[in-house]
């Protein structure tokens, strides 16, 4: 093709992208604008937002103990539920990447049908089986006696952030190893290398960017939850989203709350910037 | 039989214009939107308010169901607009006096609302059309307590330590009942000694729910004995099997109310005047008694029954406090933050 054909066909795409991406640059850029216009503003009781330019929001986020304690928290919580979906995920991954069988496609199934159904009802799932009373605490008695309170800890609030991101790791993860060509597994095999070597040294780098993605989309997920630490981590189980709420909702302070849920996408977009960047430039997508 | 016959383009013509007709019909009614609690709320507003009372006004009523925070926030959004969104809004007492320091609400004229009339005195206020009302009581589990709690300090005696539950949510009522409790004034939330007694309420394991029906739950289930919660609750909480029964502060108990504002910029402000009217009428608020336990707010609709028995206040009558909400509206905000760094986090 000759440039001005080059040309003409670089016209035409960007003349039919243009639209779609002119509308999602509009559906996200102006609430973020309008997010970040707000969070200049004052609170005002009985005027809700007083119009002005202030970086008051964000001082009294960075000057109060309580709030960095809360996105400490709500850190902690999204690198833990990340590091134990991968953990889980990547087996899972490899298995059914792997997997010849029959049962694949029922498998597969397994996997997504969890995202079918609502994340809210599902808590409310693990509510039932947490709660005082419910399974686990049922058998902890009869070994026990004393029961086992499991409700409103950081342990359920984890174990439903897992449960909900879990699917979306391993079908990242399998979709990236179903590319990677078993030749190569097989290579190392026949030169010696146990099933762990291989895995480390070849499988691991090439699955490294799949991997990659899906902890970065599970480490978002988890730093925005809001149902999962509400329903199970309870009141006292603070994280960054049910806190930018209860500040918009509850104390009608949408300056601040606006602040905080900046705060909130800038610190998990550097955290993502961070993971992208620990990456050796050779394994990144 | 030519004279009758249609010809297929008139026959069509008849036909696209038969639902206009209908149409028209319809369009005699006018519409009105309240903004109100799902649930047996909403359930209970439609089968005694808008269909037999509102309905034959030739008035259609909308219900936009969702939590009341929202519905707040949706009205501090829409100030500016000339025409809102809704014609009456449900909220609780001190977010109507909240509204009404916003300047967000109408201000009712009573000859537009007849049964204003009826409305229990202390209860009436110019801007707000009060619906249900409930004491705040202690609440007690009578298989596990012999002897109730008479006190809100009683609720620190270590054999209730992990065994007393309130809702997050009723984070306010909690602190009146404190104040009420250290100062015999419900105004008295950010004092220090309300605090006080508050934090060694939660030193004491107090557990803390998400939603109130998480109580009864948690009631139900032997988590905790005893807890802080509307009379009402506890006649639903009966009627469903639950062991629970009620205990009035010798102190006093502070009033729960809830009811009926109509902002500023209802688009429909004379179907909302007939519909605060309806609303207010004997047999609906007898509904809302029987089935969800809270008191008339009128004075014409007696009770009587099962419910009369359930309602009935003990003797000697025990002291009941409504609170002074321009007073307690202007520190919500600070006790919500007070709330949230102190009985949440520890």
């Amino acid at each position: 093709m000759d440039a001005a054909g080059e040309r003409r066909q670089g016209a035409a795409a960007a003349t039919f992208l243009a639209p779609a991406t002119l509308v999602v640059m509009v559906m996200l850029m102006a609430p973020l604008l309008l997010l970040l216009r707000f969070s200049l503003n004052r609170y005002d009781r009985t005027e809700l937002m007083i119009e002005t330019v202030t970086g008051a929001n964000y001082l009294r986020f960075f000057s109060d103990p309580f709030y960095i304690g809360v996105m400490r928290t709500t850190l902690a919580v999204a690198a833990l539920s990340t590091l134990l979906c991968l953990l889980l995920g990547l087996p899972l991954a490899y298995r059914l990447a792997r997997m010849q069988s029959r049962w694949k496609t029922a498998c597969m199934l397994g996997i997504v049908l969890p995202l079918f159904i609502g994340s809210t009802v599902r808590m409310v799932g693990w509510m039932i089986l947490f709660a005082h009373g419910g399974v686990i605490d049922a058998v902890a008695r009869w070994f026990n006696g004393r029961g086992m309170e499991v409700m409103y800890t950081s342990f359920a609030v984890i174990a439903g952030i897992v449960s909900i991101n879990l699917p979306f790791v391993v079908l990242t993860i399998q979709s990236t190893i179903e590319t990677i060509d078993t030749r190569l597994e097989e290579a190392a095999g026949s030169l010696g290398a146990p099933p762990a070597r291989m895995f480390w040294r070849i499988v691991w780098p090439l699955a490294l960017p799949g991997t990659a993605t899906a902890g970065i989309l599970c480490f978002i997920l988890a730093m925005n939850a809001y149902a999962t630490p509400y329903l199970l981590g309870g009141p006292r189980f603070q994280m960054m989203a049910p806190l930018l709420y209860w500040e918009f909702s509850t104390n009608n302070n949408w300056p601040f709350a606006s602040a905080l849920a900046l705060l909130l996408m800038t610190t998990t977009l550097l955290m993502t910037a961070c993971a992208n960047w620990i990456i050796p430039a050779r394994y990144r997508a | 039989m030519s004279e009758c016959s249609l010809s297929r383009r008139a026959l069509l013509a008849g036909a696209a214009a038969t639902p206009l007709l209908g149409g028209t019909a319809r369009a005699e009614d006018e519409q009105m939107v309240i903004a109100t609690w799902g649930g047996d709320y909403a359930n209970l507003l439609r089968a005694n308010v808008d269909e037999p009372l509102v309905a034959p006004l030739h008035i259609k009523v909308v219900q936009d169901l969702g939590d009341e925070d929202p519905r707040v926030a949706k009205m501090y959004a829409q100030r500016r607009l000339p025409r809102g969104a809704d014609d009456v809004v449900c909220v609780q007492a001190v977010r109507a006096y909240e509204l009404e320091a916003s300047g967000l609400l109408e201000k009712l004229d009573a000859t537009k609302v007849p049964n204003m009339a009826h409305v229990v005195p202390n209860l009436r206020t110019d801007f707000y059309a009060p619906h249900i009302y409930s004491p705040q009581v202690i609440i007690y589990n009578p298989d596990k307590i012999k002897e109730p709690p008479k006190t809100f300090s009683d609720l620190l005696d270590p054999k209730y330590k992990g065994r007393v539950g309130v809702g997050d949510v009723n984070y306010f009522y909690i602190m009146m009942a404190a104040a009420l409790a250290t100062s015999g004034d419900v105004t008295k939330v950010d004092t220090a000694d309300a605090k006080a007694l508050a934090m060694k309420l939660n030193a004491n394991g107090l557990r803390l729910y998400p939603s109130t029906d998480s109580i009864g739950a948690g009631i139900k289930s032997g988590e905790i004995d005893v807890g802080i919660m509307w009379m009402a609750r506890v006649v639903m909480w009966q009627n469903a099997g639950i062991p629970v029964k009620a205990a009035f502060q010798t102190e006093g108990s502070v009033l729960y109310m809830s009811g009926m504002v109509v902002p500023k910029n209802a688009p429909n402000k004379p179907a909302a005047y007939k519909y605060l009217n309806a609303m207010l009428e004997a047999p609906a608020q007898r509904a809302f008694a029987e089935k969800m336990g809270y008191l008339p707010t009128v004075d014409n609709s007696p009770l009587s029954g099962k419910i009369s028995d359930q309602l009935a206040m003990p003797q000697p009558a025990p002291k009941l406090f409504m609170p002074d909400y321009s007073i307690v509206g202007k520190l919500q905000t600070d006790t919500s933050e007070w709330w949230k760094k102190n009985m949440q986090r520890s």
